[in-house]
């Protein structure tokens, strides 16, 4: 619902410079903008929509590098475009406050976090310093922190992001200002503890009845926040509308590409029931980076030919670990790898030209997987003409075949380098470098996380492709459950180094099942605006994120059961 | 009050008003600044003092319209792409290049540019400046004009040799530690940490000490160059070889044959003391170039596509050559302009001390040290060789200055 | 507290290890000459009794490793043995001579290390201004001119052509401390010009990085005042970097010394060495190198413990 109410902002025709290769180049190209009091308005769009810079430009702050042109921002009646510098910094922190993306990054290192949280009310003498704490730990208690007495006087590296993301949020309420700007606050948090933050963060601007302006690249975050969305692609508005009537019925093409929920799903395939070894298989693994704490504690499972499994769980649960282990990066300290029954040596440098050509990787950042200073045709037909030894026009040939294979015109791709493609095409070079060795089993870390969701789609469904085609197995790394839902075939979870459960696709999606699987599941944010909503209430707002993970019982018969 | 003050005023004031009036707020706060400065300096040092002033402002100018006309040159011939990348260049590294152009044609056709010889007594000691000797002689009677020129010719190679040594030895070790990583990379790291704590200047003198006397000979240098080489040399097998027995052998037999050659090139172009300077440069400087080296391929090893060609079973030589080397040239070139600069002044400040280029040997440090008595006359003699070693470091270092702004401006 | 402790006693431990493996290339590659110093002290007519008596007399007849930990030890007491050349003790000749150089350097520092953080932190603030791109050529020039260029030119025009202040910086003991700042100003004064542009480039380096962090831009989106972001937000975190800039640059002054004290004629151990060395007496040499490589570690030591004790995140250990 909507609050019609007086207007708080209002942007006409925001235009916004950068300064790059010694010209200015339009990043912002006129957008307009209004915010009603106690409005909460969901900007979303992909990366370099220009989301973050209209964020800054509300508050009438250009960054460094970048300049607002011809443009009117007016807030609550004063136009900051042309008002004094000495005028705007009045506005900041009393009456616009913003709440970074990185909040380990934004506090500042050398004082304690409630004196920074102080800053601001001293600073326009709207508290005494004592008044000023008490407050803090007021909302510290609001925002559900634990220990609200006394997390202030700690550092900002002494606490956790997501509690520090909560003390941000305390932190731009000081002054209980009109607007906070909320710029991607959730985007570098897991998925379990987003939940909280969310929650955290809803409950106090209704509280006080804040406007917000909503900074994400996710639908299903941005639908349990907003009142209105607003869409943006490439510094243009697509379209905004009220949040339900966007998701129901979005207008421009580009809006329902957005919001196509992902349509595309593999059929599940089964274990082939003769007894033929499993392809790869993991055997009690431990692995610990030098000098360091176990990573893996006792990891098992197994993949067979032709089939996909995905292995899911937060930062830190070990799954781009398990498959170093596997590439043979990292020599696990106890267990083995087995490749058709066989061991396969530990480390890759031990492993002969054959071993290495079986097994191959495709990398979630294309950018940092791609040498950007080589050719197309070498990075595919270096791997040809090393395994298979291809020279000339044969080479030439099988470099086209690949080019076909990832739907990329071979004519056209041969001679160019990386920068020169878009972020879709780098992946789809990325899988052709990986098919170009002829390989049975491709490790993909993350390959869809960096992609906008119409592309990563795409991808999915090349990759189920070729599996068809090629009779591929893949280790499918990821922490989107979108992604398992369309393309894995078995499911292992994994929590702080140990498979805490696995098995078929269908049956993970339905309970019951292991506590965490089920946090975590329930976790993931739905385009339902009802979800997050919903969600507290079925489970309370004390048993989401880290107090919910701290809660589950390792007595549990299903926790201390599914290892076994 | 001259004429020449009311005039200097006039033309400064006048162009910060009119500076003010088409709003070119650079140009007239400087300006500005400039009048404002006046003031202190016209009473502090009176009119003289102004009149430097002025002439600096008349030389700078100059120093620029030059600047301009050279990079317009450049550009006029560039093909399309250098010529992109030169429109970038500010006046200063246009100016760097003019230098650098200057001195490396002084130093190329020396013996048809200078009209004397580099030892060739002429005239009395310190004999004034006359139509043949553009500056005078210096305190053997030889023209100081020709010895400048040959000068440009010895210190200059020396330098570049001491910092191709150094930058060969240092980067192919540092791209191999960077590369390879392990107990190879800490032994290389700690050896450089203790090398770098010794100040250079002192390890130079430390190393001159001992092998600039009767070990400055044909034998020893020709040893010491061999071993230099083969050092190197073993960097480049290492990576080649791998762990292959017959690579290694065969490797190690190209790079005796090598080694030999190298030395006796080295040995044909310079005369031992020289030799030994130049490896007392890349003993000090390599680890230094190596620090850098393996800083910069630090942060491309880490990328995903090397760990995609180390999995797919590259060699350490493919690595280097094909993945690293291409994504760290800018960084490297710029750095091997700085270490050209700390090489060269440490030549300089060696021969100013009488312990580097021995005479008669024409060379810019000496010159100085020979003529330091006529400064207590109130001569600039002895000032224009040490001012040419200045101008050559500045411009090379306005350049490195564009090069490395020119590379982490496309970086971010 | 019991990390930094640990950190800095690991720091302090490095750098013994590396001021041992120093003495050792100092000490041994003096022994990689053809014959021995008995022999470069007496040249090339001496006898064979001469040298064998002289071999005896300076210990030569120990195996090298003996004389080293002869060498290290008397190192460690201030004993650098007696010169080859005058015959005198090391110790004695170089002892006043330093007290001379690290009253130069002293002097150089005290103007230098206040002026180039003021003016490095002003340019940071006024990046890409004109004034920042005056600064930038001026200090690249004065970092590329070579120490004896400068004081040249200050000799030239401060003591020959307008008399200010001497050209030669002798010393003696009755002098005030006035008449000793006014004789020593332009060797000073030459190593400020060197030391400050290099410092003001690097302060303005680390302020510039400082204040690209999101802490600061989160600084001034609270409405902090400009003052304020430099002086509450950037400067508590300023101080390891500008703490690192002051010693390397202290350390350089180190070699800028040598040549310095050369042009000047001023009785310091940098000249010391240069004689030394052009004399080939190899135990003032030794005394001289093991001093300079001293102060050197020592200098890059500070910083790092410097370092250490003002990173926060150190200081409040979770």
């Amino acid at each position: 619902m909507i609050k019609k109410k007086d207007v708080l902002l209002k942007i006409r025709d925001l235009k916004i410079q950068g300064y790059s290769d010694e010209t200015w180049v339009d990043i912002i190209k006129g957008v307009d903008l209004t915010l009603h009091r106690g409005e909460v308005m969901g900007l979303i769009g992909e990366s370099g929509a220009g989301k973050s810079t209209i964020g800054a430009a509300c508050m009438g702050y250009a960054r460094d590098g970048t300049r607002i042109v011809d443009s009117s921002i007016e807030f609550d009646g004063m136009e900051l475009t042309t008002a004094t510098e000495a005028d705007r910094r009045m506005l900041r922190g009393s009456r616009i406050a913003y709440v970074a993306q990185s909040a380990a990054a934004s506090f500042n290192p050398a004082h304690k976090i409630i004196d920074q949280h102080t800053e601001a009310p001293l600073q326009y003498r709207l508290k005494k310093r004592l008044e000023a704490q008490e407050d803090a730990m007021e909302l510290y208690e609001k925002l559900r922190l634990p220990n609200p007495q006394e997390i202030g006087f700690r550092y900002p590296h002494q606490v956790s992001g997501g509690q520090l993301q909560r003390a941000m949020t305390a932190m731009a309420m000081s002054c209980r200002p009109d607007l906070i700007i909320f710029d991607e606050p959730t985007t570098a948090l897991d998925v379990t503890t987003q939940i909280e933050v969310l929650a955290a963060i809803r409950d106090i601007v209704d509280e006080y009845n804040t406007a917000a302006i909503y900074i994400t690249h996710d639908l299903a975050v941005v639908a349990q926040m907003a009142d209105t969305i607003k869409v943006l692609l490439k510094g243009e508005e697509v379209e905004e509308a009220p949040t339900k009537e966007m998701l129901d019925n979005p207008q421009e093409d580009y809006t329902k590409s957005l919001w196509a929920v992902r349509s595309f799903e593999s059929p599940q395939r089964h274990r082939p029931t003769d007894g033929t070894p499993p392809l790869i298989s993991v055997k009690n693994v431990d692995a610990s980076y030098t000098g360091g704490e176990k990573v893996l504690d006792d990891v098992s499972f197994d993949i067979y030919e032709g089939m996909t499994v995905a292995v899911v769980g937060e930062s830190g649960s070990g799954k781009s670990t398990t498959a170093r282990v596997i590439t043979g990066l990292l020599p696990p300290s106890k267990g083995e790898v087995l490749f058709k029954g066989e061991p396969f040596p530990q480390d890759y440098r031990s492993r002969t030209k054959d071993q290495l050509r079986q097994c191959q990787m495709i990398y979630q950042m294309a950018d940092t997987a791609l040498n950007p200073k080589v050719r197309i045709s070498e990075i595919i037909g270096r791997p040809a003409a090393f395994y298979s030894g291809l020279k000339g026009v044969a080479l030439k040939n099988r470099v086209d075949e690949l080019l076909d294979l990832i739907e990329l015109e071979p004519s056209q791709y041969y001679n160019r380098y990386p920068p020169e493609l878009s972020g879709g095409q780098k992946q789809r070079i990325g899988i052709a470098r990986a098919l170009a060795a002829e390989p049975t089993f491709i490790v993909c870390d993350e390959v869809t996380s960096a992609l906008d969701q119409l592309v990563a789609e795409g991808i999915l469904r090349l990759l189920d492709r070729l599996q068809n085609e090629l009779n591929l197995a893949y280790m499918f790394i990821t922490h989107d459950l979108a992604t398992v839902r369309s393309i894995a075939d078995e499911v292992v979870v994994m929590q702080h180094g140990k498979v805490v459960e696995q098995g078929p696709k269908d049956d993970m999606f339905t309970p019951p099942h292991h506590p965490y699987t089920d946090l975590l599941l329930s976790s993931v944010p739905e385009m339902d605006p009802d979800w997050l909503t919903t969600l507290l209430e079925e489970r309370g707002v004390d048993n989401v994120g880290d107090a919910a993970t701290a809660r589950i019982d390792p007595n549990d018969p299903k926790v201390s059961g599914t290892n076994a | 009050m001259s004429v020449f003050v009311i005039i200097y005023y006039f033309l400064l004031l006048g162009a910060s008003c009119l500076a003010a009036y088409f709003n070119k707020r650079s140009a007239f706060l400087l300006l500005f600044s400039l009048t404002l400065v006046s003031f202190i300096l016209g009473i502090v040092g009176g009119v003289s003092a102004l009149r430097m002033v002025a002439i600096a402002a008349g030389l700078m100018a100059l120093a620029a319209m030059v600047s301009y006309a050279f990079r317009e040159f450049l550009i006029a011939i560039a093909s399309v792409n250098m010529a992109k990348e030169l429109r970038t260049a500010p006046l200063t590294a246009a100016f760097g290049m003019f230098v650098i152009f200057t001195v490396a044609i002084a130093g190329i056709f020396a013996p048809w540019i200078a009209p004397f010889g580099e030892a060739e007594v002429i005239t009395a000691a310190f004999a004034p400046a006359d139509e043949t000797m553009l500056l005078g002689a210096d305190q053997l009677g030889r023209d100081i004009f020709s010895r400048l020129v040959f000068g440009a010719r010895n210190t200059v190679a020396l330098a570049l040799a001491g910092t191709v040594l150094a930058f060969l030895l240092g980067a192919l070790a540092g791209l191999l530690a960077a590369t390879t990583g392990g107990w190879f990379d800490q032994l290389l790291a700690r050896s450089s940490d203790v090398i770098m704590s010794i100040p250079s200047l002192i390890f130079a003198l430390l190393m001159l000490s001992i092998f600039g006397g009767e070990l400055a000979n044909d034998t020893t240098s020709f040893w010491l160059l061999s071993g230099f080489a083969v050092v190197t040399g073993m960097l480049v097998v290492t990576a080649m070889a791998g762990k292959s027995l017959i690579g290694w052998l065969i490797g190690l037999a190209i790079l005796v044959g090598v080694a030999v050659l190298f030395s006796g090139f080295m040995l044909a172009i310079f005369n031992p003391s020289e030799i030994i300077l130049i490896l007392v440069v890349a003993v000090i400087y390599s680890p230094r170039v190596f620090r850098l080296t393996r800083a910069v391929a630090g942060n491309v090893v880490v990328m995903d596509y090397i760990e995609a060609a180390k999995l797919r079973g590259e060699k350490t030589w493919y690595l280097i050559r094909r993945e690293i080397l291409p994504n760290s040239t800018a960084p490297l070139v710029a750095e091997f302009g700085l270490e050209f600069c700390f090489v060269f002044l440490l030549i300089a400040g060696l021969s100013f001390l009488g312990l580097g280029i021995q005479p008669p040997t024409a060379d810019w440090g000496s010159m100085v040290r020979e003529n330091a008595t006529l400064v207590s006359f109130g001569e600039i003699t002895p000032l224009i060789p040490a001012a040419a070693i200045a101008l050559l470091t500045v411009a090379v270092n306005f350049v490195v200055d564009w090069m490395l702004y020119r590379s982490s401006g496309l970086k971010v | 507290m019991g990390d930094i402790l640990g950190l800095v006693a690991k720091r302090l431990g490095l750098g013994l290890i590396i001021l041992l493996v120093i003495s050792l290339i100092i000490f041994f590659m003096v022994e990689l000459l053809p014959g021995d110093i008995a022999q470069a002290v007496l040249g090339q007519g001496a006898t064979p009794e001469n040298l064998a008596a002289l071999r005896k007399e300076m210990g030569l007849d120990q195996p090298a490793i003996i004389r080293y930990l002869d060498w290290l030890a008397g190192a460690v007491t201030l004993d650098f043995g007696n010169s080859i050349v005058t015959g005198t003790s090391v110790a004695e000749t170089i002892g006043t001579r330093f007290a001379n150089t690290l009253f130069l350097a002293t002097y150089a520092a005290a103007i230098a290390v206040p002026i180039s953080i003021v003016l490095g932190v002003i340019v940071a603030l006024l990046r890409n201004s004109i004034f920042d791109r005056v600064a930038n050529v001026a200090t690249l020039t004065s970092i590329s001119s070579p120490e004896f260029f400068l004081g040249y030119i200050l000799i030239l025009y401060l003591a020959v052509k307008t008399g200010m202040f001497p050209a030669i910086a002798s010393l003696s003991a009755d002098m005030t401390f006035g008449e000793l700042l006014h004789r020593t100003f332009l060797p000073a004064l030459t190593l400020v010009l060197v030391v400050t542009a290099h410092m003001m480039r690097m302060t303005r380096a680390a302020i510039i990085n400082l204040l690209a962090s999101p802490y600061i831009e989160m600084a001034r989106l609270k409405g902090t005042p400009p003052w304020k972001v430099i002086v509450r937000h950037a400067l508590p975190n300023a101080w390891a970097p500008i703490i690192n800039v002051v010693a390397l640059n202290l350390a350089y002054l180190i070699t800028g010394v040598v040549l310095v004290e050369v042009v000047f004629v001023y009785p310091g151990i940098g000249q010391a060495l240069v004689d030394a060395v052009s004399k080939r007496d190899f135990p003032v040499v030794q005394a001289c190198c093991l001093i300079f490589a001293a102060t050197f570690i020592l200098l890059n030591l500070a910083a790092d413990v410097g370092a250490i004790l003002t990173n926060p995140r150190l200081r409040h250990p979770k």
